[in-house]
């Protein structure tokens, strides 16, 4: 009687069983890794596989508060789980779901052009349809969140990840913000302005002596109007040819 | 006395040659202005908007300027052969108010090329792109411009926000309010797009996964042509009035030298 005691105990306690793998963000290479209301996961790929049966694997988004008391046996879809009231009056809901065929192990070595994620949070139409609990919908705020994946087995718990490090989302800053452009004046602009203003000024300068000049001018000081010439009357000696004849007579 | 006369025969050569110059430059200039007024690359109700389109009103100076500066080279060349003191004087005075008008032009597209910052652009995008409520036909008139000229500023140069899609992750914004975030992470113009003119991959755009989206700013492409423009006309600008200057000079000693 022992011995079928034994055997009956052994299933009961290898009920939950907790995988290593936490989830992890996808790679940093994605641009929208984070956004202000979505985050994308890496999908929990050969996480799973040595679970006996055709488990549902479910993605559980919770507040780091309820992490510590979390209970898996409360089931998807329950208004403790629904996403619509999520963080208010559920500190944790459950969606993305989907069955061990879509997070087979890789056959081969991955080939750079394949992209396994999960982006959590990209469901808008559902987002506040109460009659959709286990909705992807937006988050609401920028949290942080905690995140496992739960196996479920009909709706017995029967593998579990370990719980993620927090995830904080980004918060965005009205356009206020933005420091008001300090426009700073560059060095090209003001040797520019400089330069300009000098030869400017000696040009007004030039005009001003120039009219001076003018004015002085027609004043009658030294003046270029009149051409001194002078006028040099040479007296030719000329030959007395009449007084000569006179003389010798 | 030959060889004054020779001295004032190559002055008036050079005073000849320089005006010849300044003739041709101030057609060069009138040339310039036109193409950047004319804005090749739709780029002007960005800074209308900005309410700072003083860059525009330098180039709109430029071009009387320049066909001013045409004009005065000849009425120069004229009275430099002619020695006429008269036509000489009203070269003189003629050429200060022209070179005075072209040196507020050089003045205001350097400077207000200063103002326009990465973050002016960034901070009218996030105001102006798709805003949905506008307060009057102004307003409207503006919004529209803005959000056509940034969506083909997007298409075409393959380029996204101002310094890259973060933009609209890190700021609020018009978009963001009739756009939800989980939608539209960024507009879908940033998206990489086929030949019918439809993201390639929406969702791989939404990730952000290399390749579907652009993941460079618009920045490059705003400030390339219109720091062309600033500079063009500030700098070119500042050449002719540099050998204006000598040939006024010129001129002047000119005029207060030859003999009648």
């Amino acid at each position: 009687t022992m011995l079928p005691l034994l055997l009956l105990l052994l299933p009961m306690t290898c009920g939950l069983e907790m995988l290593g793998h936490p989830p992890t963000l996808a790679s940093p290479s994605l641009g929208g890794l984070m956004t202000t209301s979505t985050f994308v996961l890496e999908q929990p790929r050969c996480v799973f596989n040595e679970v006996q049966g055709d488990p549902v694997i479910w993605l559980v988004v919770a507040v780091p508060e309820a992490v510590p008391n979390f209970n898996n046996s409360v089931g998807p879809g329950t208004p403790q789980r629904a996403f619509q009231d999520f963080p208010a009056t559920a500190p944790a809901y459950m969606t993305l779901n989907t069955t061990l065929l879509n997070y087979p192990c890789p056959k081969s070595p991955k080939r750079p052009g394949d992209i396994t994620v999960l982006r959590v949070g990209s469901e808008t139409s559902c987002a506040g349809d109460e009659t959709r609990p286990t909705c992807n919908g937006p988050l609401p705020g920028p949290g942080p969140y905690r995140v496992k994946f739960l196996a479920l087995e009909g709706s017995e718990p029967v593998a579990e990840t370990a719980w993620s490090e927090p995830i904080t989302l980004k918060t965005a800053q009205p356009p206020s913000s933005i420091p008001a452009t300090g426009s700073t004046h560059s060095a090209g602009m003001i040797a520019l302005t400089s330069i300009l203003s000098i030869l400017f000024a000696i040009l007004l300068a030039g005009l001003v002596a120039m009219l001076v000049f003018w004015g002085s001018d027609t004043c009658g000081g030294s003046s270029t109007f009149s051409k001194p010439e002078t006028v040099t009357v040479q007296r030719y000696n000329t030959h007395h040819v009449y007084d000569q004849p006179a003389a010798r007579l | 006395m030959a060889k004054s006369n020779g001295g004032i025969r190559i002055l008036q050569g050079l005073l000849v040659f320089g005006n010849v110059v300044i003739g041709m430059c101030g057609i060069a200039l009138t040339a310039e202005c036109i193409f950047f007024v004319s804005d090749p690359h739709r780029l002007y109700p960005l800074l209308e908007a900005t309410e700072n389109d003083d860059i525009y009103a330098a180039a709109w100076i430029g071009i009387f300027v320049g066909f001013a500066l045409f004009a005065l080279s000849i009425l120069g060349i004229v009275g430099v052969i002619k020695s006429n003191r008269t036509l000489l004087l009203v070269y003189i005075i003629l050429m200060l108010i022209t070179y005075a008008f072209e040196m507020a032009s050089c003045i205001t597209a350097a400077t207000h090329r200063d103002f326009l910052t990465p973050n002016l652009f960034l901070k009218q995008m996030l105001e102006r792109y798709q805003k949905s409520e506008t307060v009057n036909n102004n307003d409207k008139r503006m919004t529209e411009r803005v959000t056509e000229t940034w969506d083909k500023l997007m298409l075409q140069n393959q380029c996204c926000g101002v310094r890259g899609p973060s933009d609209w992750q890190e700021y609020t914004s018009a978009f963001r309010a009739t756009h939800s975030d989980a939608d539209f992470p960024w507009p879908h113009n940033c998206c990489v797009m086929n030949a019918q003119g439809s993201p390639l991959n929406l969702d791989g755009c939404k990730l952000g996964v290399p390749g579907y989206y652009n993941s460079n700013g618009c920045y490059d492409a705003i400030s390339g042509p219109m720091n062309t423009h600033a500079w063009g006309v500030a700098w070119f600008g500042f050449a002719i009035l540099c050998w204006t200057f000598c040939v006024l000079l010129g001129t002047m000693f000119y005029w207060s030298r030859f003999e009648y």
